[in-house]
């Protein structure tokens, strides 16, 4: 398993399934967290290579989370791909102001977001 | 000054007393004119008192002047008398006794004149001079008849040694009353000069009293009017100010202490009236509170709404493509279909989420256009670039373009181009051969978009009703055509955020042509 970590913050199970699910045939390796402060913590411990970033989640939201991983030293050069509600309403804007690399408008096409990842993380 | 006397003299006091008197305003105006009217004809009756009593104290002089003259004629017809005894004694006549008795007479008669209206001690003066008188007279009689007898000698010497000193005593007894008449009139002359004089002054002290009594009525009687006039200005002032819980006080208990209630009677009703204005504006207020909360819970509401029910559909649009990309493996032929109409259906309830989500926030007045700079080209190429696949499905010819030289535009770019996507979303839908072209361009301050097509086109009667919610022409056709029927009610509702407004001409079976202008920058304060 040497292939590169990707971090994924989502409380929605199928989701996190699919996300899974997707990652199976490449060489990314997924670990989980399932609501804002636990993805901090698990992002600090593993330090991950690419993260994928629920807006809305329990405890503590994606864009706070995304604010405390930009100003830890450890995570401050993490990719961070932040998944809003939708684009429209201007939470792209407040992504970008989070410190987000890119956002995805939920609902996402898991084509796309797999284009996204290795366009910011190429595999090997 | 005047402050200083109403308020540290008597009188202030005085002020105060009148206005509490309870008269009208006409009553003490006529009291005080009465007062003074009253005082002047006081004044008149001491003058002409006065000119009475002088002109009878000059009768007085004159007649002690007469009783001088008098006592002055006594002594004169004495000295005749003498002067006559001795022109007889000269002549050795006694014919000249004649004119002795007839000075003799004036003497008497002058002094009967002068004992009338005569003083006690005057009287026994003027007794004495008449016993002398008589005895002299009996002399003169004496030496008359001597004389008739031709003794001249004897007459001479009766003459010498009894009458001369008899008219003697006379005379000085007359000069002792011509001097007491004289000593009279100088005493009178004095006391009617010192009368007069005291008289001068009396007047001159009424006539200055009068006056000062009229300026203190007259200052009185106008400052207990003028005081509560000053005091409504006030009064009034403060209420025009705001203070409607100002009060006016004043002592009057005439028309200006009617007027003075019936002030604080408004002021009253005045600050009644704004303590309710001011509970119902705080009633308004706490209820314009609520209904914002109730308005920040709803806009909260669909916020979550609008993540809630994205969230499965991420999953089961994400799970139908992953499996149609085979990432699960081969997918066996007659299950090709079936998942593409699940991924068909599942795309179309996610636009029609999008459209009644959007929609709620615009009818809850929580839709906010994002203001940016954005370029119309970038619209137009966004739009072609989206449905051209759709187009080449349909067979049909798309055309987008617009002005070349268009400046940047401000406004919420993302909506606009939301906006012309419905637009040509429909015109592709509604079209099944034909062209559907796509034109912008700059007019003045405004851009127009025109949209048109070669589609089925509107009927008149429905022409109007075209932009409302879940209006396409039928039934059947929203079947054939599919379509959430809110796309043509955001794009109406958007661009009049815009500040501008939408139209639509057609012509049934040949085609339509969508219009919209909006300004070219949007200007801030438009924004709600």
């Amino acid at each position: 398993m040497s292939g590169k970590t990707i971090l994924y913050v989502e409380d929605n199970e199928f989701n996190m399934k699919m996300v899974r699910q997707l990652l199976v045939r490449t060489t990314y390796r997924l670990i989980e967290a399932t609501d804002g402060e636990l993805g901090v913590a698990t992002a600090l411990k593993e330090v991950p290579d690419l993260i994928l970033m629920d807006i809305q989640l329990p405890k503590m939201s994606g864009l706070e989370a995304t604010r405390r991983l930009r100003a830890d030293p450890k995570t401050a050069a993490i990719p961070i791909v932040v998944i809003t509600s939708f684009a429209l309403s201007g939470d792209d804007q407040k992504a970008k102001d989070a410190g987000a690399t890119a956002y995805m408008a939920k609902p996402y096409s898991p084509r796309e977001l797999l284009q996204t990842i290795r366009t910011l993380l190429p595999e090997q | 000054m005047v402050h200083f006397l109403l308020t540290r003299s008597l009188l202030g006091s005085l002020v105060h007393w009148v206005a509490a008197i309870k008269a009208s305003v006409h009553a003490k105006l006529l009291a005080g004119y009465f007062l003074v009217t009253l005082l002047v004809i006081g004044m008149g009756a001491m003058s002409l008192q006065t000119i009475a009593k002088m002109s009878s104290q000059s009768q007085l002089l004159d007649e002690a002047h007469e009783r001088v003259h008098w006592s002055q004629e006594i002594q004169h017809a004495l000295a005749m008398q003498m002067n006559f005894t001795a022109m007889a004694l000269l002549l050795r006549s006694e014919a000249t006794v004649e004119n002795i008795l007839r000075e003799n007479n004036r003497f008497n008669n002058t002094l009967a004149r002068l004992e009338t209206a005569a003083q006690p001690e005057e009287v026994e003066l003027i007794q004495r001079i008449r016993a002398a008188q008589g005895e002299a007279l009996t002399t003169v009689a004496d030496i008359a008849n001597l004389i008739r007898d031709g003794k001249v000698e004897d007459a001479m010497r009766l003459q010498q040694n009894k009458q001369y000193p008899l008219y003697r005593r006379i005379e000085a007894f007359v000069t002792q009353l011509v001097e007491r008449e004289r000593n009279k009139m100088d005493r009178l002359r004095a006391s009617v000069a010192a009368a007069n004089r005291n008289t001068l002054i009396l007047m001159a002290i009424s006539a200055v009293t009068l006056m000062l009594v009229a300026l203190l009525l007259g200052f009185v009687i106008s400052w207990s009017f003028i005081l509560p006039v000053q005091k409504a200005h006030g009064f009034l002032s403060e209420v025009a100010k705001g203070n409607f819980a100002a009060t006016i006080n004043v002592p009057n208990r005439d028309e200006f202490g009617a007027l003075a209630a019936h002030m604080n009677h408004m002021g009253q009703e005045l600050h009644r009236l704004y303590e309710s204005q001011h509970q119902a504006a705080q009633e308004l207020q706490r209820l314009n509170e609520q209904l914002q909360q109730a308005s920040k819970a709803k806009s909260n509401f669909l916020a979550n709404m609008s993540h809630e029910l994205r969230t499965p559909m991420n999953a089961i649009l994400g799970f139908v493509e992953m499996m149609l990309d085979e990432i699960y493996g081969d997918v066996p032929v007659h299950l090709r279909e079936p998942l593409t109409d699940v991924q068909t259906n599942g795309k179309h309830l996610l636009r029609l989420i999008n459209d009644v989500l959007d929609l709620s926030k615009i009818e809850a007045g929580r839709m906010e256009l994002v203001l940016t700079e954005y370029s119309v080209q970038d619209v137009v190429e966004i739009v072609r670039t989206s449905l051209q696949s759709l187009a080449l499905e349909k067979g049909l010819e798309f055309i987008a373009a617009s002005e070349d030289d268009i400046p940047l535009a401000l406004g919420d770019g993302k909506r606009i181009t939301q906006c012309l996507m419905n637009l040509v979303g429909n015109a592709l839908k509604f079209s099944k051969h034909g062209r559907v072209a796509v034109w912008v361009e700059q007019q003045g301050e405004n851009l127009l978009y025109r949209v048109s097509d070669t589609g089925i086109g509107i009927p008149k009667e429905e022409l109007e009703n075209i932009f409302g919610e879940f209006q396409q022409v039928d039934t059947a056709i929203t079947r054939e055509f599919s379509g959430t029927g809110l796309g043509l009610n955001i794009t109406k509702k958007f661009v009049e955020m815009h500040g501008g407004r939408i139209w639509v001409e057609s012509e049934l079976g040949k085609g339509s042509t969508f219009f919209f202008a909006i300004p070219l920058r949007m200007n801030h304060v438009e924004v709600t």
